[in-house]
C-alpha cells in the first residue's frame, strides 16, 4: 500500500503522525480562495510543479489530483514488489476512486465551459476518468481499468470493486485506491452546506461543528492468494459492503439505516460476529449528522460497540480518497497492534453513549472495520483481517 | 453474463413508450437534446430541482420499476459526466459570487452519483448502489459489475442503466478539444462528412438485469473493453472474443456499431468491419442520438428490440445484409478513439446458462 496525505508524504509518515498523535490541520497555502485563512485544511504543503518534476511529467493537462496519485500509487506499486511485466498484465486491474477529478481547476473549468476559442491545456483533464486514463499510461496499466463516484464512500467501493474482479476471477490482482485534491470546487460546495468548521474538526464531540476538507492518495494492491505468495501482507480483505441509506441527498438518516446495511454486511461477508472485530475506523467526519447516525447505527450493529476512532483529523476529509485512506490507517493499525486516537475530542455527544478512543492504545487486533458513508446515501464498510 | 428482462430509452428520438423511426428528429447545431417523457408520478417541485441527467434517469427508470412486480437488489449507473451543467452553474456562482454564501443544491447535484442516489431515493431502494465513471466504458463497466454481483446473488434483479446530458458547457469544452465538428452538418451528412469530430446527443438508457431467463427480452452472453489507439489491436481483440465466445459456423447476424462520422474512428471501424462475415447486417445510430460516454446503452437497448421485432428499424440500416432470424448482434463502440468495447447479444434460449 501507499498512501500521500497532510499526515505524511508516504506510509512512514503516515503512521509517525498517527503515533505522534499530530494534525498538520491548517491555512490553505497552494491556492488563492477566500477561504484560505477563515478555514483549517488538510493540505499537502508540496506545489504542483514540485510533484511534476518529481513524477518525471513534462506534458501539459496534467492536474493536482492526478499528480497527488502518482506517489501514492508508486509506493503501493514498490511495497507489492510489482514488477514491469505484472503492471503490463492483462490480469492487473485498477480500480481508481475520485470525486473531484480534474475539477479542482475550478476557474479553468469555468472559463472553459464558456470560452469559444482557444482553450486551455486541461480540456481532456477535468472529468474524473481523466485522473484514470492518465495514470493507466503512466504505469502502462493494461487490464480491466475502471474509476469509481460515490461521493465519499468513492475508493472503499473501489476497494470492494477490484476484491470482486479477483474473486471471480477476472483478476488476479488489483491496484485499488482513490485521490481527492482540495479545489475551490468541493470548499465552497461543503461551504454552502454548512459542514465546514472553522476550527479543527472533532469527531463525535458533543461540540463538533462541522468536518475539514483534506487532500490525499491512497491505493492498496491486492492479490489473489497465488498471486501473493511469498510476498509480505499487510492484511487480508475479508468482508465488504455497499449499501444505500435511501434517505436524503447529503444526510444522513437519524437512525443510520445505510451504515448499520453496510456494517451487517460486510460482517455477513466476512463470516464474522459483532463480537470479532477488534476495532472500528470510523467514518467520523466531525458533522454533527453524520457522527450520531454512525453512533447510533455502531449501536445497532453491535450492541456493546467495539473501540473506535475517527483519524480524519490526522488528514482531513479527504473525500473519494478517505475510504482508501482509512483502509490504509486500518491496515496499519492491524500491522502495528495499535489503534488511534480521535484527535481534538473532550466530551462525550449528550445523545449517545459512545466514547472514541482519545489516546493511542495497543490491543490485540484480528479484525478490523474500516466505515464510508457518502452524499447520495452511498455506505460502504470493509473488514479487515490479521493475515 | 446476464439477460435483460426490461428495457427503456430516453433518447433524442421516440424510443419511450412505442419506438417510432420512421421521421427521425434531427440535431440542431450539431447537438441532440433529449425527447424528454411525461413525467407521471413525480411531484413537480422535485423534477424542477433535478438537474437534467438525473431527470432523463429517472424518466427512464422510474416507470419500469413501478412496473415490476420486486424491488431491484441495487442500482448501478454509468455516467461520464453526471450532472454537469449544475456543475458548471455552481463553478459561475462561486466566481460571480466571488465564493460568497451560494447555494448548495447545484453542488450536491452535481456530484455523478447523484443520479443513483436519487433513483434510489426516490423507490427507497436501500441495496448496492454504485456509480461507474469510466467515461466511455462507464456504462460497460457498470454492466460488468451487475454480472458480478449477479454471481454472488443468483437470484437477484439489478438495475442498470448508463445516462448523460448535452449541456452548453460540456459541449463547448469537448467542442475546443476537436471531439465535435467544427461544421454544422445534417444528421443525414454525418458518416460522409469526412471531417474530425462528431455530433453530441444525451439520454438514458436503463435495464432490469438477472440471471433468470424467464420472459427475459434478451441475453448477454459476453463483453470486452480495451483501451488502444492501435486498429490492430481492436482487430485482434475482436478475433479472440468471437472464438473465446461463438459458436463454430455461428458468426453474429447482425453488427451495430458505433460508427460516429469522426473520420479518426474510421481505421479501427473499418478494422472490426472487416472481420464481419460478407452477409451480415450492419446498423448505426449516432445519426439518430448523436454521440457521448453512456450512447452504448442506447446502442444496447436497440440490439433488444432489433432482437424482439426480429427486424432492423430502416432507419438504422447501414447495410441490408441476408437475414433470415436474428439470433446474434454483436455491439462495438469506441468512443474518442481510445475506449472500445464489444459486446454479444443472443436471443433467449430457454434454460441456458446466463
Amino acid at each position: 500500500m501507499g498512501i500521500i496525505s497532510a499526515a505524511g508524504k508516504d506510509l512512514s509518515g503516515n503512521l509517525l503522525s498517527l503515533q505522534q498523535g499530530r494534525s498538520a490541520i491548517g491555512p490553505l497555502q497552494n491556492f488563492p480562495s477566500r477561504y484560505a485563512d477563515r478555514l483549517p485544511f488538510g493540505e499537502i504543503k508540496i506545489s504542483n510543479e514540485t510533484l511534476r518534476r518529481q513524477a518525471g511529467i513534462t506534458e501539459p493537462g496534467v492536474t493536482r489530483t492526478t499528480l497527488l496519485a502518482i506517489p501514492a500509487m508508486k509506493e503501493a506499486i514498490s511495497n507489492a514488489r510489482l514488477s514491469e511485466a505484472d503492471l503490463r498484465s492483462p490480469r492487473t486491474a485498477f480500480i481508481n476512486a475520485t470525486t473531484v477529478g480534474g475539477m479542482c481547476l475550478t476557474d479553468e473549468l469555468a472559463k472553459d465551459a464558456h470560452r469559444k476559442e482557444n482553450g486551455s491545456e486541461y480540456l481532456s483533464s477535468y472529468d474524473c476518468a481523466s485522473v484514470t486514463l492518465f495514470l493507466m499510461k503512466y504505469f502502462g496499466l493494461t487490464g480491466i481499468s475502471d474509476t469509481l463516484n460515490t461521493a465519499c464512500s468513492s475508493s472503499a467501493n473501489a476497494i470492494l470493486q477490484g476484491a470482486r474482479l479477483i474473486r471471480h476471477g477476472l483478476a488476479d490482482r488489483a491496484i485499488v485506491g482513490g485521490v481527492d485534491s482540495l479545489a475551490k470546487f468541493t470548499i465552497n460546495g461543503f461551504n454552502a452546506l454548512h459542514i465546514l468548521s472553522a476550527e479543527k474538526s472533532r469527531p463525535f464531540d458533543a461540540g463538533r461543528n462541522g468536518l475539514n476538507l483534506g487532500e490525499a492518495a491512497a491505493f492498496l494492491v491486492m492479490e489473489n492468494v497465488t498471486a501473493a505468495a511469498g510476498k509480505k501482507c499487510f492484511a487480508a480483505l475479508s468482508g465488504y459492503c455497499n449499501a444505500n441509506d435511501a434517505y436524503h441527498p447529503s444526510s444522513l438518516s437519524d437512525t443510520g439505516d445505510g451504515p448499520v446495511l453496510a456494517m451487517e454486511g460486510a460482517l455477513k461477508s466476512a463470516g464474522l460476529a459483532p463480537g470479532d472485530i477488534q476495532y472500528i475506523n470510523a467514518h467520523g467526519t466531525g458533522t454533527e449528522n453524520n457522527d450520531l447516525a454512525e453512533s447510533r447505527a455502531m449501536e445497532r450493529v453491535f450492541g456493546t460497540v467495539p473501540l473506535f476512532s475517527s483519524t480524519k483529523p490526522y488528514t482531513g476529509h479527504t473525500l473519494g480518497a478517505a475510504g482508501a485512506v482509512e483502509a490504509v490507517f486500518s491496515m496499519l493499525s492491524i500491522g502495528q497492534q495499535e489503534a488511534y486516537a480521535t484527535l481534538n475530542f473532550t466530551t462525550p455527544m449528550p445523545d449517545s453513549t459512545l466514547v472514541p478512543l482519545t489516546r493511542n492504545t495497543r490491543v490485540p487486533m484480528q479484525h478490523v472495520m474500516s466505515n464510508s458513508f457518502g452524499f447520495g446515501g452511498n455506505c460502504s464498510a470493509l473488514v479487515f483481517s490479521a493475515c | 453474463m446476464l439477460y435483460i428482462l426490461q428495457a427503456t430509452c430516453v433518447s433524442p428520438q421516440p424510443t419511450y413508450g412505442l419506438p417510432d423511426f420512421s421521421s427521425p428528429r434531427h440535431p440542431v447545431a450539431n447537438r441532440f437534446h433529449a425527447l424528454e417523457p411525461d413525467y407521471q408520478g413525480i411531484p413537480t417541485g422535485i423534477l424542477r430541482r433535478m438537474g437534467k441527467a438525473i431527470r432523463l434517469a429517472v424518466g427512464a427508470a422510474l416507470p419500469m420499476l413501478k412496473a415490476f412486480p420486486t424491488m431491484p437488489e441495487g442500482i448501478i449507473i454509468g455516467t461520464g459526466n453526471g450532472g454537469m451543467e449544475d456543475s458548471i452553474r455552481f463553478l459561475d456562482q462561486i466566481i460571480a459570487y466571488d465564493e460568497g454564501m451560494l447555494t448548495p443544491s447545484d453542488f450536491v447535484q452535481s456530484t455523478t452519483n447523484a443520479i443513483a442516489a436519487q433513483l434510489g431515493l426516490l423507490t427507497g431502494n436501500k441495496g448496492y448502489n454504485s456509480t461507474h465513471v469510466q467515461r466511455g466504458l462507464a456504462f460497460e463497466h457498470a454492466l460488468l459489475d451487475a454480472g458480478l454481483l449477479l454471481r454472488e446473488n443468483k437470484s437477484a434483479v439489478y438495475l442498470v442503466g448508463g445516462v448523460d446530458e448535452i449541456s452548453a458547457s460540456n459541449f463547448n469544452i469537448d467542442l475546443l478539444a476537436g471531439w465535435f465538428k467544427q461544421e454544422i452538418i445534417d444528421a443525414a451528412d454525418l458518416y460522409t462528412s469526412g471531417t474530425p469530430g462528431t455530433i453530441a446527443g444525451e439520454g438514458a438508457a436503463m435495464f432490469l438485469v438477472s440471471l433468470n431467463p424467464e420472459g427475459a427480452m434478451a441475453h448477454v452472453t459476453a463483453m470486452e473493453l480495451l483501451h488502444t489507439e492501435d486498429p490492430g489491436v481492436v482487430a485482434c481483440t475482436l478475433q479472440s472474443f468471437l472464438e473465446k465466445n461463438g459458436n463454430p459456423g455461428e458468426p453474429p447476424d447482425v453488427f451495430i456499431s458505433g460508427e460516429n462520422g469522426d473520420i479518426r474512428n474510421q481505421p479501427c471501424l473499418e478494422a472490426v468491419e472487416a472481420m464481419l462475415p460478407a452477409d451480415a447486417a450492419i446498423a448505426r445510430y449516432k445519426h439518430l442520438v448523436g454521440d457521448y460516454a453512456t450512447v452504448s446503452a442506447v446502442a444496447l437497448w436497440l440490439g433488444t428490440l432489433i432482437l424482439q421485432q426480429q427486424a432492423i428499424p430502416g432507419a438504422l440500416v447501414k447495410k441490408r445484409g441476408n437475414l433470415s432470424t436474428i439470433s446474434r448482434i454483436l455491439l462495438y463502440n469506441n468512443y474518442k478513439n481510445f475506449q472500445h468495447s464489444f459486446l454479444l447479444l443472443e436471443n433467449v434460449v430457454a434454460g441456458s446458462p446466463a
